[in-house]
C-alpha cells in the first residue's frame, strides 16, 4: 500500500495516510461540494488498510468545521475502524481547539456512538498553536 | 416577486452582514463564508457564535447550489441568502429559493418533526439518522436540518405557492446573540 499526501484546500482537510506507520490524520475544514466523490479515494485506501492493519492505528481527526455529509461520511469512517479493532489497536485523537466547543460536542457525540472504540477528546490551546 | 420579499428582508433597523441572490457555486460559498469568518473575528462574535453562523451558512448555502444545479427548466435555480442582525441582537440567516411541490412535501415533514422537537430531541434523531444511513444517498445525507436545528435558536419557515407545481421556500435560522467573551 502507497503513503497518501493530500495538500488542504480552503474548504477541504490536509489527508496523510501512511500505512507503515499506521497513521491517518485529517487536519482543517472540510465542505467539499462533493463530499463523498472527494473522499472516495480515502475510504478506499482505508478499507484495503483495514484488511491487514499495523498493531497499532493512530487516527488523528482535527477538524475545525464540517458540512453535514461530511458529518456522515466520518460516522462512516469510524465505523470501519471499529470493525477493525480485532486486528489492531485503534487510537483516535479528536483534536479541538479549547474555544471551539462545537468541534468538542461532535467529538463527544462519536464517543457515544462507539462506546467500544478508544476515541480521545485532545482539547488544543489555541494560543500554543 | 422576488424583490417584494427582500425589501421585507432589508429592514431598516436590521444589519446585514452579507446577501446574495442568483446562482449559487462552491467558490461563490468558500468566498462567502471566509468573508463571514473575517467579519466574526472583526466585530469580536465568540468562536462558538461564529462557527455556528458558518455551519449554518454552509449548509445552507450548499443546499441552494444542489437546487442551481438541477437542471430542470420548470424550476429557477437561482436562490437568495442573506445574513444579517435584527433588532434583539440575534443573527440569522434567511434563504429564499424555488422548489417543487414533491421536495415541499419532503421538506414539510422534516421541518415540522424538528419545530415540534426539543434541543435534545434534534441531536438524538441526528445521531439516530446519521447511523441508520437512510437518505446517505443523497448529497445532505439528509442531515442537514437537523444540523442547523441544533445550531440554531430556533427556525421559522413558510412555503408560498406558485403554481400546481412549484413554491417558494422561505426559511430562518435564527442563530443567537453574541455572548460575552469568557
Amino acid at each position: 500500500m502507497e503513503k497518501i499526501y493530500i495538500e488542504p484546500t480552503r474548504y477541504t482537510p490536509e489527508i496523510y495516510l501512511d500505512p507503515d506507520k499506521g497513521i491517518i490524520s485529517l487536519k482543517g475544514k472540510s465542505y467539499p461540494e462533493n463530499t463523498f466523490e472527494f473522499y472516495e479515494p480515502i475510504m478506499k485506501w482505508i478499507k484495503e488498510y483495514s484488511k491487514n492493519p499495523k498493531d497499532t492505528t493512530t487516527v488523528n481527526m482535527e477538524i475545525v468545521y464540517f458540512n453535514s455529509s461530511t458529518s456522515k461520511l466520518f460516522f462512516n469512517l469510524l465505523d470501519i475502524l471499529d470493525e477493525m479493532r480485532d486486528k489492531s489497536k485503534v487510537i483516535v485523537n479528536w483534536i479541538y481547539d479549547k474555544e471551539n466547543e462545537n468541534a468538542k460536542e461532535a467529538g463527544e457525540d462519536f464517543v457515544e456512538d462507539f462506546p467500544e472504540m478508544d476515541i480521545r477528546l485532545v482539547e488544543k490551546d489555541s494560543l500554543n498553536d | 416577486m422576488i424583490k417584494t420579499l427582500l425589501s421585507d428582508v432589508f429592514k431598516n433597523d436590521e444589519v446585514i452582514f452579507l446577501s446574495y441572490g442568483g446562482y449559487f457555486t462552491q467558490p461563490l460559498i468558500v468566498a462567502m463564508t471566509e468573508t463571514l469568518e473575517i467579519e466574526s473575528e472583526k466585530f469580536f462574535i465568540s468562536t462558538r457564535l461564529a462557527t455556528n453562523i458558518c455551519i449554518v451558512f454552509i449548509e445552507l448555502s450548499q443546499n441552494l447550489m444542489n437546487y442551481s444545479k438541477k437542471k430542470n427548466n420548470e424550476l429557477d435555480p437561482k436562490g437568495v441568502i442573506v445574513v444579517g442582525k435584527d433588532e434583539q441582537n440575534n443573527y440569522y440567516i434567511y434563504t429564499q429559493n424555488i422548489i417543487t411541490k414533491k421536495d415541499k412535501e419532503k421538506i414539510e415533514k422534516t421541518l415540522s418533526l424538528i419545530k415540534k422537537s426539543s434541543l435534545d430531541e434534534i441531536k438524538k434523531l441526528y445521531r439516530e439518522i446519521r447511523r441508520s444511513g437512510v437518505n446517505s444517498h443523497k448529497k445532505g445525507g439528509g442531515i442537514g436540518f437537523y444540523e442547523i436545528a441544533k445550531r440554531s435558536k430556533y427556525i421559522e419557515y413558510e412555503f408560498e405557492t406558485i403554481d400546481a407545481e412549484r413554491c417558494f421556500f422561505k426559511f430562518k435560522a435564527v442563530i443567537g446573540r453574541n455572548e460575552t467573551v469568557k
